[in-house]
């Protein structure tokens, strides 16, 4: 892949993710606990992550989650948003490495969701020096197993179709 | 789905439905002395004890992050009303057994039970208020 071609790739992924970001707070979705969501923008992540290497992913989660939070966001979402994000980033990335053949993008999705609120759990506790809050963990990590299954599927469809380009 | 996608998906399942099963089990020592416990912004606000069951109060948080509304009734404590964006302080209901705990996370509000068990963690006393 051409440098050019490179550039062109990344900011369209990150423009989608501003998008899926945005079509996902319009959904009135409630799941009945705090800081669940979709996460529709994991796809982006997770298409990178099959395409480029390590530090072009890092680089897509850090442009997506900043601007993301500029368009519609606050510093404390930004925050919860980072840290999630390159948890669950390195998180997929490793379990990709392990699972080398025997993994398919359902998994890498599931994993990657579970830290990603693993991460921002562990910033919430911070922010209120409170571990208790961890409490909410299991029933955060049940829909996004939920979540990472769907959002996996989605991307095992987007990649068979992307990798024609 | 390959090998390792289902390896994940039970572990995982099984690790969060155990530790909900551990979470909702009743503690033993939940006979005690009940306090609710108002951390706003890290720092102890205030602290109330839950002995009384017909204790009827509401009272305002303000702070510069914005307001909660908190009721104490019937041994438990709620909130009623806030203005943070999500509400999920106000969704959440009704409290009553130590351990539990209400997050107002815009607010930087926690409002925990708890139990006599625990009873080391609460830093001042009543003489200090």
């Amino acid at each position: 892949m051409t440098q050019t071609k490179k550039i062109v790739y990344i900011a369209l992924l990150v423009a989608q993710a501003l998008v899926l970001h945005i079509v996902e707070r319009m959904i009135p979705i409630n799941l009945g606990i705090p800081g669940a969501k979709l996460g529709l923008a994991n796809i982006i992540t997770l298409v990178s992550l099959y395409i480029f290497n390590f530090k072009d992913c890092f680089s897509i989660v850090i442009i997506r989650t900043a601007l993301a939070n500029f368009l519609a966001g606050s510093l404390s979402s930004f925050l919860f948003s980072i840290s999630g994000g390159i948890l669950s980033l390195i998180a997929m990335y490793e379990i990709k490495k392990i699972g080398k053949e025997n993994i398919s993008v359902i998994g890498v999705s599931i994993f990657g969701a579970v830290f990603h609120n693993i991460g921002q759990i562990l910033i919430a506790a911070m922010i209120i020096q409170n571990l208790r809050i961890t409490v909410y963990l299991p029933f955060l990590m049940i829909s996004a197993i939920a979540t990472g299954f769907f959002v996996g599927i989605v991307v095992k469809f987007l990649l068979k179709y992307l990798r024609a380009i | 789905m390959k090998k390792f996608d289902k390896i994940i998906i039970v572990t995982l399942l099984l690790i969060s439905l155990i530790s909900i099963i551990v979470l909702k089990m009743p503690k033993e020592n939940s006979q005690g002395e009940k306090y609710v416990v108002i951390y706003v912004n890290r720092e102890l606000y205030k602290k109330i004890s839950l002995m009384d069951n017909n204790l009827d109060k509401t009272f305002k948080i303000e702070t510069e992050f914005g307001y909660n509304i908190v009721q104490i009734k019937n041994g438990g404590v709620n909130i009623i009303d806030a203005d943070c964006p999500d509400k999920y302080c106000v969704t959440d209901g009704f409290i009553d057994q130590p351990g539990q705990m209400l997050v107002c996370l815009p607010h930087r509000l926690v409002i925990e039970i708890k139990g006599t068990s625990n009873n080391d963690e609460l830093v001042p006393d009543e003489i200090s208020y």
